[in-house]
């Protein structure tokens, strides 16, 4: 009997410490996952709403923007993680064991362009790519480059957002490897070395194999954040030029703020939970093998 | 660790890679160095082409002109306000959970915690309109109530926190209850001080976080009186005002704020990000 009454107090004492983060965490979280999903069933539009079933989701397959989005959207996915796993590593690798103030400052030249935010790089490189008087389309017109107007022509479009996109977060990676490399116990390096190893040898053989779970890390965190990419979109190309930029997170804003397509757009968002939940998965398992 | 004692000829890889490494970094300083310059440019020098690498002048009227003609000093307010009531808020409910997700025992805590750390894995964006829809009927549409209290919902401070709980010898917490305290005053009193340095990350990483929660922000602050910096000076850039020095400076302005908090707070980023890797 008492024992009971001990455990119930030990219950009410954990529930009582957890209760203030579960409930935001249900209010704004667990409660909206819900209400998209049911609000991705529904026409909505100013006069109310109507069930209609999985008729948002046939609509979206057959909306060419739409697969527009998502094709680019896997792109910018692919592109900008390896190319942010290969740089971070190249970086990092070459930097990790230096004299700390060196790395420091390689360090943060990397990350404070990640540190200013997307909105403010967005701003500055619309700037510099400005057709008519930014700087990267005056020094390619002295290169004598057949393209001046870089966002304007739909093939160099993808590179230019993946480029900027890629330029402003690297630095989060970089971080993360060098702390992760300088962890790495040093005999394996001697054991090496004596074997005769060369530098690139040793950071391809060892650094790179044993610093695998913090780039399985920034894998997830970067598909996740790329997913989402949204402001580089608004801010650079606005979508264009002919929705070639389109992105998944721009075109689920669009129908919602800007067409009032709340059902269309909620089925977009349901999209892309199960693919961020799907993508995740690995991460997840790694996790909670520990 | 590749130096050894004995001198040998420095690895040709790695001088090439140092190279490269070094030009990439002064690359990549490059566009913040040409804002910054660009901001002090008249509306005339700074679209002069070939351009000024050097600023010939030092001219202060665009920031006069986004601080007179844009309402930027409450922008920068609100910025404020949100980021920091947000970041204190979730300090708080975070930090009592994680104590009870790392030192209590009660029934579901494995299964709870499981679910808390899986939506880490859900950007809060694509569940906007529903998010909108709820915060619209709280009536906190064109609020800062409205940006502040979803960002409450995170896992992040919990996922965080946890690992510098778990680190804290259980002992400690089992003595100071022999000795009579309460629950919530071995907490307040013994644990919280022996985080200081997670709640320290947690502090600086969130507030830079929601700072720059700008999608969320512009849907939500659509009044000029709730706008926030970041959306603010976004909109600047659409503005017809043909002076690049002038969005620049509004750009700068944005950016000001978070150099600032990096500058000072450089470790406490390094080991607030390399605290979330270490646990994945």
């Amino acid at each position: 009997m008492k024992k009971n009454h001990h455990a119930l107090k030990r219950n009410l004492t954990g529930y009582l410490f957890i209760t203030p983060q579960l409930f935001f965490f249900c209010l704004f979280l667990v409660y909206p996952i819900f209400e998209g999903i049911r609000l991705s069933l529904y026409k909505i539009n100013y006069q109310g709403m109507s069930f209609i079933g999985l008729e948002n989701y046939k609509a979206l397959f057959s909306n060419p923007v739409f697969m527009k989005a998502t094709v680019n959207t896997i792109i910018f996915v692919i592109a900008i993680v390896a190319l942010t796993v290969v740089f971070a590593l190249f970086v990092a690798s070459a930097i990790f064991d230096k004299n700390a103030k060196y790395v420091s400052f390689i360090r943060g030249s990397y990350y404070i362009p990640v540190m200013v935010s997307m909105v403010v790089m967005s701003m500055i490189w619309s700037f510099l790519l400005n057709p008519a008087n930014g700087l990267i389309p005056f020094l390619a017109r002295e290169l004598e480059l057949p393209v001046v107007n870089f966002l304007g022509d739909k093939n160099l479009v993808l590179p230019v957002v993946i480029f900027v996109t890629f330029a402003t977060n690297v630095g989060q990676a970089i971080i993360l490897y060098i702390a992760a490399m300088i962890g790495v116990p040093k005999e394996l390096f001697e054991a090496a070395e004596i074997d005769g190893a060369n530098r690139r040898q040793v950071i391809l053989k060892i650094l790179v194999p044993s610093v695998k779970p913090i780039t399985l890390y920034i894998i997830i965190i970067n598909i996740i954040a790329v997913l989402k990419i949204f402001v580089v979109i608004q801010l650079l190309t606005g979508g264009g030029p002919n929705n070639a930029s389109t992105t998944l997170m721009y075109f689920l804003y669009n129908n919602a703020f800007k067409y009032n397509q709340l059902g269309i757009a909620s089925a977009v968002g349901v999209i892309m939970f199960i693919i961020a939940l799907l993508l995740s998965i690995p991460q997840l398992r790694a996790m909670f093998k520990k | 660790m590749f130096r050894r004692k004995n001198k040998r000829k420095r690895d040709k890889y790695d001088v090439i890679a140092n190279v490269i490494v070094i030009f990439f970094a002064l690359l990549s300083l490059f566009p913040l160095y040409w804002l910054i310059t660009s901001s002090f440019k008249n509306s005339a020098d700074v679209v002069k082409m070939p351009p000024d690498w050097f600023p010939t002048t030092f001219n202060i009227n665009n920031y006069i002109d986004v601080f007179s003609n844009q309402p930027a000093l409450k922008w920068a307010m609100n910025s404020v306000v949100v980021s920091l009531v947000a970041t204190i808020a979730l300090i708080i409910v975070s930090s009592l959970a994680a104590y009870a997700f790392s030192k209590l025992q009660f029934r579901g805590k494995n299964i709870i915690f499981i679910i808390f750390i899986s939506s880490l894995m859900v950007p809060k964006e694509v569940l906007i309109v529903p998010l909108y829809r709820i915060v619209d009927n709280l009536g906190m549409v064109n609020t800062l109530h409205g940006m502040i209290w979803p960002n409450v919902a995170t896992a992040f401070g919990v996922f965080l926190l946890k690992g510098f709980f778990d680190s804290i010898p259980d002992s400690l917490r089992e003595s100071a209850r022999m000795d009579g305290a309460s629950e919530f005053k071995t907490f307040i009193k013994i644990m919280l001080p022996l985080v200081k340095p997670g709640i320290g990350a947690l502090f600086i990483l969130y507030f830079v976080q929601v700072w720059n929660d700008y999608v969320w922000q512009l849907v939500i602050g659509q009044d000029e009186g709730v706008k926030t910096l970041m959306v603010g000076t976004a909109t600047l850039m659409q503005d017809l005002n043909p002076n690049f020095a002038y969005k620049m400076a509004g750009a700068t302005v944005a950016a000001i704020p978070l150099l600032v908090i990096f500058i000072f707070f450089q470790r406490y980023f390094t080991r607030g990000l390399t605290m979330g890797a270490e646990k994945g």
